[in-house]
C-alpha cells in the first residue's frame, strides 16, 4: 500500500535526484543548463533535502542538511511535493527569488525532459537505440535509486529490507553500467558502478533486456530461464531486492 | 557438456502462455538454477535414480522431485498397484476401500497417529493442521521457526512477498529455531493465546546449511507445549518416512499432536495426509475441508504399496547408506581438489555448502560444472537420496565432482596460490 512519505522521498530522491543523470546523458539537457549557476534546495518536512546544483552544463544532486544552495523550494506537506511532480501544485519558493525564471523556463524544461525519458514512448524505444540506452539508464537509477526510500519508508519495505544481509548486491547491465545497492542492518544505499566485493549479482544481459523488464514489455521470470537475466551470489539477497523491486511502481508508477 | 535445445526451445513456447514459463520450485528463477544454462528444464523419461531430459541427456538425479522419489523413478511394483486401481475407478462420487486401507497402515505405521486423513499437497495438511489447532484450541496465534517452510499459504509466507498482507500473518510469531530462551519468553508474553507449534524436525531450510534440533530441544518444547495447551504440529512434509516409517518426531523422541506427510508417502503419486492424536480427533472432524481430488483411490494405492515397500526393505536405513556413499564421494572429490565440502543435515536430505564460499559463488559453480555432466543438484536447497541409488552411481557422482572442482581450481587460479 502506497503512503505520501515514502512516495515523496521517491520522487525526490529518486525522480528528481535523475537531473543529474539527464543532463550527462540528455544533449537537449546540457545545452539547457550550459550557462545556468543555480543550486536548487528542495525541503519536505521530515525527508533528507535535495540540493540539484546546475553549474557549468552539468547537474550534481546532493543530499542532506547544510548544503549551500542559491533557492530554497519549500513544501507544506509530502503530499504537497507530490501533486508538485504530478504538475498539480506549485512549490513555495522562500529564498533566491531571483532565480524564479530559471525555476519557470529552464527546470520546467528539464521536467519535461526528463518525462520524455521516464515515461517512454514504446516505439521511439524499439526504432531509436541511443533513446532506448538513456531511457532505461534513466529508469534504472530511478528505481534502483527508490529502493533505499522504500526499505526507509514504506511499512513492508522496512521489513525486507531488515532480511537483506549486509553486503553489496551489484545490479550490472552488460558493458553498459552498473548500480550498486549497499545493505547495512536493514539500510539500504544506492550508488553507481560495479563493485568487486559484491555478496550478490543481478546481471541484465543487455540494454534491451532491462529496458524491456524496467517498462514491464518482458517478464523477468521468463528471462531468468532465458538467460537474458541472471543471478549469482547470496540469493536471499538477491530475493528481497526482487521484493522490493515489486514495491517500487506503488509509488514510480 | 550437456546441451539443451529441445528445453530452450519448449521453454521458449511455455512463457508466452504460461506464468513465468515454469512456476514454482522447478522452475529456473524459483528453483534457482544457476548458472541456467547448466540446467535441462523438461524431462522425458525417468527411471529408478534417474531422468532423461527431452534432449535425451542422462542425469543421477539427486533432487529426486524435490523429494517424492524415495524408492525410484517409476518403480513397477508401486506403479503396478496404482495401474491396478485405476483399472477399477480412481475420481469417482465416493472414496474406495484404499482410503481406510491406507488410513490403517498410517495408524500402524507412524507412532503419534490415532488417525489419518488425506489431501494431495503438503500445504494442504500444514495449513489443516493449523486450522485444526485453532479448532482445538479456541485460540489464535501459532509460533513458527525462521527458515521453516510450510507451504504457500499467506500465513505460512512473510511480509514482502507479492499478495501477502500483514493481517494475514498478523497472528504469526516466528522466532530462531533451537532457541528455547525466546520460545519460553513468547510463552509467557502470549498466556492462553497460542495455539499451535509447527515444525519441521530439523532446520532444513534453504540457502543456508542445515540445522539440526539440540540435544533438549524437543523434549522442552514438548513439555512446554503440553503444559500451556498448545498443540504441536510436527512438518514431516520433508523428511517423513526418511528419517524413520514411524515420523520424524519419533526419529528425534518427541510425539507430535499432528504430525504432516506429503512427499515420500507415495513415490510420486499426489498425495498427502495429515495424522494425529485421538485428543485432537473431534477438532479435526469438525473443521470443514475438501478437495475436488483429496480422495482419488490411484495414489492412495500406490501409497499403501510405497509404505509397504519402505516397511520390507527398512527404507530409511538404506537412505541413511546411500547418504553417506554421497557425502562421500563429494567430500572426497572436494578435498582431493584442494576444497573442504561441508553437508548439513540428516543424511538422505543432504545439504552442501564450501567452506569460505559463504556467498555461495562457488557452490554455483560446482552446480554449473556438475549438472551439465549429468549430476543433477542444487546449490540452495537441501539434496535427496533415494533408495535406487547404485555404487556406479556414487563413483560417477564422484569423477564428475572430481572433474567440475578442477574446473573452478583452474578458473580461480587466485585462490589456490
Amino acid at each position: 500500500m502506497m503512503n505520501e512519505k515514502a512516495k515523496a522521498a521517491c520522487n525526490i530522491h529518486a525522480v528528481l535526484r535523475n537531473m543529474e543523470n539527464l543532463c550527462e546523458l540528455d544533449v537537449t539537457s546540457k545545452e539547457l543548463i550550459a550557462a545556468s549557476n543555480v543550486a536548487i534546495q528542495f525541503s519536505v518536512p521530515e525527508i533528507d533535502k535535495l540540493v540539484l546544483a546546475f553549474r557549468q552544463g552539468a547537474c550534481k544532486a546532493m543530499r542532506g542538511d547544510g548544503l549551500s544552495y542559491d533557492m530554497n523550494l519549500r513544501f507544506s506537506s509530502h503530499e504537497h511535493l507530490n501533486l508538485m511532480i504530478e504538475g498539480k501544485k506549485n512549490p513555495i519558493p522562500t529564498k533566491g527569488l531571483r532565480h524564479i525564471p530559471f525555476l519557470k523556463k529552464t527546470f520546467t524544461a528539464l521536467a519535461d525532459r526528463l518525462s520524455y525519458y521516464l515515461q517512454p514512448d514504446p516505439e521511439r524505444l524499439k526504432n531509436d537505440k541511443s533513446y532506448r540506452d538513456a531511457s532505461t539508464k534513466m529508469l534504472a537509477y530511478t528505481a534502483f535509486y527508490a529502493i533505499p526510500e522504500i526499505a526507509r519508508y514504506d511499512e513492508v519495505g522496512i521489513h525486507i529490507a531488515r532480511q537483506i544481509d549486509d553486503g553489496i548486491i551489484n545490479i550490472v547491465v552488460g558493458d553498459e553500467f552498473a548500480i550498486q545497492l549497499h545493505s547495512k542492518q536493514g539500510v539500504l544505499e544506492t550508488s553507481k558502478g560495479r563493485n568487486p566485493n559484491a555478496r550478490a549479482l543481478m546481471l541484465f544481459d543487455s540494454m534491451e533486456t532491462a529496458s524491456g523488464i524496467l517498462n514491464g514489455t518482458l517478464d523477468s521470470f521468463g528471462c531468468i530461464g532465458t538467460g537474458a537475466l541472471a543471478f549469482r551470489g547470496r540469493i536471499t539477497m538477491i530475493d528481497n531486492l526482487n521484493k522490493l523491486l515489486g514495491l517500487v511502481p506503488n509509488y514510480l508508477g | 557438456m550437456y546441451i539443451y535445445e529441445k528445453s530452450k526451445a519448449l521453454f521458449d513456447r511455455a512463457v508466452k502462455v504460461i506464468p513465468a514459463g515454469i512456476y514454482g520450485h522447478m522452475g529456473p528463477a524459483n528453483g534457482c538454477f544457476i548458472p541456467v544454462s547448466a540446467y535441462p528444464f523438461y524431462v522425458e523419461r525417468a527411471e529408478g535414480p534417474y531422468f532423461w531430459d527431452v534432449d535425451g541427456n542422462r542425469f543421477i538425479d539427486f533432487l529426486s522431485a524435490y523429494g517424492p522419489n524415495i524408492l525410484g523413478y517409476n518403480h513397477p511394483e508401486v506403479d503396478a498397484a496404482a495401474k491396478e486401481q485405476m483399472e477399477l475407478c480412481n475420481c469417482v462420487s465416493l472414496p474406495s476401500a484404499r482410503m481406510v486401507e491406507l488410513a490403517e497402515l498410517l495408524v500402524d505405521t507412524v507412532d503419534s497417529a490415532d488417525w489419518a486423513m488425506f489431501c494431495k499437497n503438503g500445504t494442504d495438511v500444514t495449513n489443516l493442521a493449523m486450522i485444526s489447532a485453532r479448532a482445538a484450541t479456541g485460540r489464535k496465534k501459532i509460533v513458527k521457526f525462521v527458515g521453516g517452510y510450510h507451504g504457500v499459504m499467506p500465513w505460512m509466507l512473510d511480509i514482502g512477498y507479492p499478495g501477502v498482507l500483514f493481517e494475514d500473518v498478523d497472528n504469526i510469531i516466528t522466532i530462531p529455531f533451537n532457541d528455547l530462551d525466546t520460545f519460553r519468553r513468547v510463552l509467557d508474553t502470549y498466556p492462553n493465546e497460542i495455539a499451535g507449534v509447527i515444525s519441521t524436525p530439523y532446520d532444513h531450510r534453504a540457502i543456508d546449511a542445515s540445522q539440526l534440533p539440540l540435544p533438549d530441544f524437543w523434549k522442552t518444547v514438548r513439555e512446554l507445549c503440553t503444559k500451556e495447551g498448545i498443540v504441536l504440529i510436527c512438518d514431516d512434509v520433508r523428511c517423513g518416512f526418511r528419517l524413520d516409517l514411524r515420523g520424524s518426531d519419533y526419529y528425534y523422541g518427541f510425539k507430535a499432536d499432528l504430525i504432516c506427510f506429503c512427499k515420500s508417502i507415495a513415490n510420486g503419486y499426489s498425495i498427502s495426509a495429515l495424522c494425529g492424536s485421538a485428543a485432537l480427533k473431534s477438532a479435526v472432524s469438525s473443521v470443514f475441508t475438501t478437495g475436488s481430488y483429496w480422495l482419488s483411490a490411484v495414489p492412495m494405492a500406490a501409497a499403501i504399496k510405497c509404505i509397504t515397500l519402505l516397511h520390507e526393505i527398512d527404507g530409511p536405513a538404506i537412505l541413511k547408506i546411500k547418504g553417506e556413499k554421497f557425502a562421500r564421494a563429494m567430500q572426497t572429490a572436494a578435498s582431493d581438489c584442494g576444497f573442504k565440502l561441508n553437508v548439513s543435515g540428516e543424511l538422505s536430505m543432504p545439504f552442501l555448502t564450501l567452506e569460505d564460499d559463504d556467498s555461495s559463488f562457488i557452490m554455483q559453480e560446482l552446480t554449473g560444472g556438475m549438472v551439465p555432466r549429468g549430476v543433477f543438484i542444487s546449490s540452495h536447497h537441501n539434496l535427496f537420496v533415494n533408495c535406487a541409488l547404485t555404487d556406479e552411481d556414487f563413483e560417477e557422482t564422484y569423477n564428475v565432482a572430481r572433474a567440475s572442482f578442477e574446473d573452478i581450481r583452474r578458473n580461480h587460479p587466485e585462490m589456490y596460490r
